[in-house]
């Protein structure tokens, strides 16, 4: 086993594009590469593509194969896609993470992809019913936004968060978005401009909610041994947990305010890599809405369980708080083009450890930072720690 | 130059059908199709397991709690109470959208977890602002008509 780094991080804008499904793979691979002068692309022996469902949005399936042709990549060692719905890059990061690690593939690259807006927004929109269960739950029209609103409301009930709180979310991430060149919104909001924005599920309002959005954004994981050649300021990958409790459908999710698969994800995760939260420097976490923030900070053990509306009223998760959060603007600021996202996240966090980011958003001095996704209706939870110092030794499990 | 002429429409398969597994026979076959043929004879059912007496939902051809086959098919009580609801109103799917806005809810029925369920589901018939967590509702079974003569059905809430 061997440590693995990331050392190299492109990005397209994402937003409502003009951009076929393939422009925005070659943009995000040109990126990619133009960011690793020093890397032939000939040595990338293994492409991770993560793509939620370009089978429905863009009709094109086995677009691993499609990827390597667009972007002239004779991979030979492993060639695959993943989709976990909104933690389709992530997986594919971590994928790509295990098998360097375990000596199977040298230079990876990870590719993230989703185009999301069509002609035809309605059946944009329907496509994200089937990511809960489409027979039992999609006649009833479960889609996110209800489900996480009927999740806000359960947390209102159990734990006394407020509509103010969830607002609060949304300010922080937008005042690092309006900072963030290729976020697709730029702009500051207040309090008051969350809560008198449109309804759309009670009590969330538009503006607690991220969007449908196109973009791509890639990494490449090399070996410590390649990683040497390749840069002076390689990003550590500390490694990785996924973590689902057989729950897809709703009968299956108990309490919706507990997200224990992200609460034993944690576990796994801080036993896995040795890190507790106070080690934590900046997490980029998976705020598809306000409130999923909030239960973020409880499960990731940030702040005790139920006060993660406490957490952000006292502005702890800003850049100079105990832990910042979302520096990057997060999925309320960037979009969230599922396959993307996670890969995004990783961008981000190659950017602030190299001090690539505006100095407003810049988490100074971070040594390690975390990345978070959930999928779906926060069935299935990953979290991925990166560190700036090389690990002692690498660890898969406990 | 050679001209290849389409039809004048395109006739698609309704992909975006969220019912369409309610056909006894043919390729839509399902190995469940008693949760269909109930619901058409007005009955909300799932199956149990006989050997580990857990009642599963969505109902299947097998226990995911212990793997048997021995299951038996189960009508879900008629009154629970409602757990958590919303709104759907923008950015509804296809097909669901003709009835739109509405009251989507989650209720529990019966002893959940282990002899009870914890379902979603429409309430047609009350407001946002006329329900409160824990009120009691029912569960009914409403028919979908169409598109053409086809006839099916599915279920909501009704507060009681």
């Amino acid at each position: 086993m061997r440590n693995v780094a990331i050392v190299a991080a492109g990005i397209t804008k994402f937003g409502v594009r003009e951009a076929s499904w393939k422009d925005l793979v070659q943009e995000a691979g040109k990126a990619v590469f133009d960011d690793c002068p020093n890397l032939d692309k000939k040595e990338v022996d293994s492409l991770f593509v993560g793509a939620s469902q370009p089978e429905r949005w863009v009709y094109q399936t086995h677009v691993a194969p499609l990827v390597a042709e667009l972007l002239g990549i004779d991979a030979r060692r492993v060639i695959s896609r993943t989709e976990v719905a909104c933690a389709s890059g992530q997986a594919a990061i971590r994928y790509a993470w295990l098998s360097i690690a375990t000596g199977l593939s040298d230079v990876a690259l990870v590719l993230g992809v989703e185009k999301m807006t069509t002609k035809f927004m309605n059946l944009s929109q329907t496509c994200m019913v089937n990511v809960g269960n489409r027979e039992f739950d999609g006649p009833n029209g479960f889609t996110a936004p209800p489900f996480f609103a009927m999740v806000a409301q359960r947390h209102m009930l159990n734990y006394g968060t407020t509509k103010e709180q969830l607002a609060m979310i949304r300010v922080k991430n937008a005042k690092y978005g309006s900072l963030n060149p290729y976020a697709q919104f730029q702009k500051e909001v207040t309090v008051e401009k969350v809560l008198g924005s449109r309804m759309i599920s009670p009590p969330l309002t538009l503006l607690d909610c991220s969007a449908m959005t196109d973009g791509a954004a890639a990494v490449i994981l090399v070996s410590e041994e390649r990683a040497k050649d390749l840069t002076d300021t390689p990003v550590w990958v500390l490694g990785g947990v996924q973590s689902v409790l057989h729950s897809h459908t709703v009968n299956q999710m108990g309490e919706l305010s507990e997200w224990l698969g992200l609460r034993r994800a944690a576990q796994e995760f801080y036993s896995l890599t040795k890190l507790e939260p106070e080690k934590i420097d900046f997490a980029e976490v998976h705020d598809c809405f306000t409130i999923s923030e909030i239960i973020e900070y409880e499960e990731l053990g940030f702040c005790k369980k139920g006060e993660g509306g406490k957490f952000i009223e006292e502005g702890q998760s800003y850049i100079g708080g105990k832990i910042a959060v979302n520096p990057g603007g997060g999925l309320l600021s960037n979009g969230h083009p599922l396959g993307a996202t996670g890969v995004r996240q990783a961008w981000e966090v190659v950017m602030q450890f190299r001090g690539e980011v505006p100095k407003e958003r810049y988490v100074g001095g971070a040594k390690i930072a975390i990345t978070h996704n959930l999928s779906g209706m926060a069935q299935l939870h990953h979290i991925m720690g990166y560190s700036i110092e090389k690990p002692k030794e690498v660890r898969f499990g406990r | 130059m050679r001209t290849i002429k389409l039809p004048d429409s395109i006739e698609l398969p309704t992909i975006l059908d969220p019912w369409d597994q309610q056909e006894p026979s043919g390729p839509d076959a399902t190995g469940i199709y008693d949760f269909y043929k109930n619901l058409a004879k007005g009955e909300l059912t799932t199956t149990k397991c006989k050997d580990c007496g857990k009642m599963n939902f969505p109902p299947g051809i097998i226990c995911p709690n212990c793997l048997s086959d021995n299951l038996e098919w189960v009508r879900i009580p008629e009154t629970g109470e409602l757990y958590a609801f919303s709104v759907m109103a923008l950015g509804v799917p296809m097909i669901i959208d003709t009835y739109a806005p509405f009251v989507v809810a989650i209720a529990r029925f019966g002893e959940y977890p282990d002899d009870g369920v914890q379902i979603s589901g429409i309430i047609f018939d009350s407001k946002y602002e006329e329900l409160k967590i824990g009120d009691k509702v029912k569960w009914e079974v409403v028919e979908i008509q169409g598109p053409g003569e086809k006839k099916r059905y599915w279920y909501c809430f009704r507060k009681i």
